[in-house]
């Protein structure tokens, strides 16, 4: 391998070795290794590119046990940039790794073909939903034994009607108070349609004019986090276009409203992409500008004429976990906090460690199961000791893992996204948790 | 390392008890005193006292020098392997095993991180005093061994006050239990002996710590200054007026700036050349008068404007600020340098001039940021490790504002121990009798000479595990 290329030498060199990451880092608390860390991290990647250790199979999979929850980011004084550097990293790896045959095809598949593609991913859904009606799942659990265990454990696809899109326009509810576009996703569609139609509710309700572009499906972030940098940028690419078109179309700007945390965090950066592409380097700027998380786009008149709106709905003790890529990846914390305090018949207790990672982590969840699950625990026993009746967080990845964790833990408590706590208590509003 | 050995220890901790492939080894080769470097043979992660004990009987048949290692955020170079051998780390060791509320002790692995301890017994009205910088990284195992301080111990103390017992396994693979909380303990006070012994007398892997009643109040003052000179005056007024704050830090323009530029600006203003934090505690009333008198001799020394923390969320903010301060160094270098001296308080003034000459004249970038009511200085001189000439222009500096401070009336070292940094030093201070006498305790704990060898005493030609001295590894 190519130590020039494997790492971001420079960025390196912002670490002064003070070690105050350790404990943010959730592989370390699990290993206590240090080489798990941050900090060790960071000095093997150092040490790799001044040639003082090798870039062997154990140097590389220490960087993809690395959950890239960007917790270190949050607590070094240094302002070391570990996720772009682990993202320069993994890029470089993923091109010189030997994978196995059956994980290059599977991992090309589900990268390059479905997640780009609405017609792959809806027909997956659909495939998927067939199956779990049958409940083949289960029964390959028991053939397949702890491989088949994660098909067990496999997300619910709901039914095909709530996986329709989002509409293209939806009319702002009362006087206008702007006028914004929502980003639909890749899977939140077929997994979480629910979801972005709670969140398109509560932005009209708050007299948001919402615009919702068809132009692309993959932002692309799944891919940069897991090294498939030249993915990552065709795909950003799209989405800068799609919704340059969008605002064509509308004739005026449009903030982009994101209700993932981790498309979110990877479109404020995007222009990171395109650091080499001076063509495009600028307009991926301006569009960086425009992303804004689901919460944080709630404000001023918009959140008092949601506040207005409210009323009602079920009475629940909730925790709030941020989502890494939501307080890590964007700085966003007191947003969604004064929201939740905002809803009626709603009590918010304290969650430990909150900020600590859930062990979803993008598609980590689906390629390291046990430590997913092993940095799952805290959590859980966090969530146990607040009292809260219900877990609320934002983003997809997270919920699936927090609904996972605690179904498998026997916990019934119900996991909304926040934009369901809130729908949940707007005029004619469904239970969230369909009781 | 050797094959068998290392089956051995397998044997005892499992596979991921240990660290040995060559790549995973790097991140153990140095602490924060980062251009000594030096890869260890292997990492051992125990889990308890017992798994440490029968690792250290294993790598005693073997003849294999042991480094004890808390979470490697020494700046002396204490837990980097200089003659190579185990690092014995104690990450996997942190739980709290007892937390006695009405005797107001806790009983703890040694791994456990500083902070920690004083989370899991905040809900109880108490914490634990020492609060080193470092306190959210580093472990209780290395605070004892370095006997660490931290800005509150201006008046608690250094982690030696706080010590009520210790469990160490010794370089045999006995476990010397020393954890009876008592007092005043029979014989000699072998607790005492070893707080402060860097690792030298054994692996420690239980601590017995006093706990502190939480303050009924805590006030947070900011003194901003136009000049660092009257900054350390008012210290040495504060001081003299026999005046009782729990906490006197100074922070000057350049770590000011440093650290309003990270994650964790807390809004010192950067217009200023020195900040004043100062904290004042206990009743209502001592500290409004504490206050009241303190805020009157800053005023009096010139302050331009002083201020009170208004909420708990912002005093937590002043105080991490200070706390990131070294890190924060790291946007204007790739390499800090903490020297770490002690003078008396009232020549404060004049040696942080003379510390600053010391580097402006080597052409090296200092920054100033102290535990000043301890008169625990620490130029901090930011360098570049890849930058041999450099490196040799810091580490001359740094013998010499050793020099300065000793001839001052001042000591080598306030809290971050002696490891391989001062090594070397150690003879500006104490005569060769005192050495010779100060080996005599190691040899009694340490009869092999296995217990992290090549530190903290200068080593004699006879003994030599280390062959060079720190300014010749300038590479
Ligand atoms: C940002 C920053 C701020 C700091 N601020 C302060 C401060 O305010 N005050 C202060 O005093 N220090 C400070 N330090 C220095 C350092 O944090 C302390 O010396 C701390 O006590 C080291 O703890 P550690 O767990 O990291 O130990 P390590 O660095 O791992 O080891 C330090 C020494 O202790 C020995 N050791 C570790 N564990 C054991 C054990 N279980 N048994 C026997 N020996 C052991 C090691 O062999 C080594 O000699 C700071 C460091 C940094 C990076
Ligand atoms: S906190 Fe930042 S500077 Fe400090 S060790 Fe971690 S990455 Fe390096
Ligand atoms: S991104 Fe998360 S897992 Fe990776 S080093 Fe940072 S804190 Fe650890």
């Amino acid at each position: 391998m190519d130590a020039a290329t494997l790492v971001d030498y420079a960025k390196s060199l912002d670490c002064v070795h003070c070690g105050l990451c350790l404990q943010s880092c959730p592989t370390y608390r699990l290993t206590g290794r240090e080489s798990s860390s941050p900090r060790g991290r960071v000095h093997l990647m150092r040490s790799v590119a001044e040639g003082e250790a090798p870039a062997d199979a154990d140097f590389a999979e220490e960087m993809e046990f690395c959950l890239l929850c960007r917790g270190c980011e949050s607590v070094c004084p240094s302002g070391v940039q570990f996720g772009r550097m682990m993202e320069t990293t993994r890029g470089a790896l993923s091109e010189a790794v030997e994978r196995p045959l059956v994980e290059q095809l599977s991992r090309s598949f589900g990268f390059a073909t479905v997640l780009p593609s609405r017609a792959w991913l809806s027909f997956l859904a659909g495939l998927g939903r067939f199956a779990q009606q049958l409940g083949l799942p289960q029964l390959a659990g028991q053939l397949l034994g702890e491989r088949g265990a994660a098909l067990a454990s496999m997300p619910t696809i709901p039914p095909a009607n709530e996986r329709a899109l989002l509409p293209e326009h939806s009319p702002a509810e009362g006087p206008v108070t702007g006028e914004v576009a929502v980003l639909e996703g890749c899977v939140m569609p077929e997994l979480f349609g629910r979801v972005n139609r709670a969140t398109v509710r509560c932005l009209t309700a708050a007299g948001r004019e919402v615009h919702c572009s068809r132009g692309a499906t993959c932002c692309g972030s799944l891919h940069a986090h897991n090294g498939e940098l030249d993915l990552a940028r065709r795909l950003t690419r799209e989405t800068v276009e799609a919704h340059e078109a969008l605002e064509a179309r509308v004739g005026t700007e449009l903030p982009l409203v994101v209700n993932s945390a981790g498309c979110a965090a990877h479109l404020v950066a995007a222009d990171h992409l395109f650091e080499h592409d001076a063509d495009f380097a600028p307009r991926a700027r301006a569009f960086a500008r425009k992303v804004v998380d689901f919460s944080a786009s709630l404000d001023g008149p918009a959140l008092e004429r949601l506040a207005a709106r409210l009323s009602g709905g079920p009475a629940r003790r909730v925790a709030w976990d941020d989502p890494c890529h939501l307080c890590h990846g964007q700085g966003v914390r007191d947003e969604p906090r004064r929201l939740i305090d905002l809803l009626p018949s709603v009590e918010r207790v304290p969650l430990e460690d909150s900020e600590a990672c859930c062990g979803s982590a993008g598609i980590y969840s689906v390629l390291r199961p046990d430590t997913a699950a092993q940095v799952f625990a805290p959590k859980r026993e966090a969530f146990e000791r607040s009292g809260a009746d219900c877990l609320v967080t934002a983003n997809p990845g997270c919920q699936l893992q927090w609904d996972a964790g605690l179904r498998r833990a026997g916990v019934t408590a119900p996991v909304l996204h926040i934009a369901e706590l809130v729908a949940e208590r707007l005029p004619d509003a469904p239970r969230s948790d369909g009781a | 390392m050797h094959h068998a050995c290392a089956a051995e220890l397998r044997a005892i901790l499992g596979a991921d008890g240990l660290v040995e492939d060559r790549s995973r080894r790097t991140a153990y080769e140095c602490d924060g005193l980062a251009f000594e470097r030096r890869l260890p043979d292997l990492v051992l992660l125990p889990r308890d006292t017992p798994e440490a004990a029968a690792c250290m009987r294993v790598l005693r048949r073997h003849g294999v020098p042991v480094v004890p290692r808390g979470a490697g955020t020494g700046l002396t170079g204490g837990a980097t392997p200089v003659a190579g051998g185990v690092v014995i780390g104690t990450a996997r060791m942190r739980r709290v095993l007892e937390l006695n509320v009405t005797d107001r002790f806790a009983r703890v692995e040694s791994g456990l991180v500083n902070a920690d301890l004083t989370r899991a017994c905040a809900p109880h009205g108490l914490f634990y005093a020492p609060d080193p910088s470092s306190q959210r990284a580093c472990t209780i195992g290395g605070n004892v061994a370095n006997n660490a301080g931290g800005p509150h111990c201006f008046r608690y103390g250094n982690t030696t006050r706080h010590v009520l017992g210790l469990v160490v396994v010794t370089h045999d693979g006995e476990v010397l239990d020393l954890s009876e909380p008592d007092l005043d303990p029979l014989g000699y006070d072998l607790v005492g002996l070893l707080v402060g012994s860097e690792g030298m007398f054994g692996l420690v892997t239980e601590v017995t710590l006093r706990l502190t009643p939480s303050p009924q109040r805590v006030e947070t003052l900011l003194a901003i200054f136009p000049s660092l000179d009257a900054a350390c005056d008012a210290v040495s007024d504060v001081i003299a007026q026999r005046l009782e704050p729990s906490a006197l830090e100074i922070l000057d323009k350049l770590t000011i700036e440093a650290v309003e530029a990270s994650v964790f600006a807390a809004g010192y203003p950067a217009s200023a050349e020195a900040v004043l934090l100062i904290e004042v505690e206990g009743s209502d009333v001592e500290v409004e008068v504490n206050a009241n008198e303190i805020e009157a001799i800053l005023a009096g020394r010139g302050a331009l404007e002083l201020r009170r923390a208004q909420t708990e969320a912002e005093r937590a903010r002043l105080w991490a600020a200070r706390k990131g301060a070294y890190g924060a160094m790291g946007r204007v270098a790739p390499d800090l340098y903490v020297t770490d001296v002690v003078v008396p308080r009232t020549k404060l003034r004049d040696l942080v001039h003379r510390t600053t000459e010391i580097c402006r004249e080597r052409g090296l970038k200092i920054a100033n940021v102290f535990h000043a009511g301890d008169g625990n200085l620490h130029p901090n001189i930011s360098y570049d490790r890849r930058d041999a000439d450099e490196l040799a222009r810091v580490l001359d500096a740094g013998t010499r504002i050793m020099e300065v401070c000793i001839a001052a009336g001042g000591t080598l070292s306030g809290e971050h121990g002696i490891g391989l940094e001062k090594q070397q030093q150690m003879r500006l201070y104490f005569s060769p009798e005192d050495l010779a006498a100060m080996e005599l305790p190691r040899h009694v704990f340490d009869p092999e000479g296995r217990m992290n060898p090549g530190k903290t005493l200068p080593i004699r030609a006879c003994m030599e595990t280390r062959t060079k001295p720190l300014d010749e590894v300038t590479r």
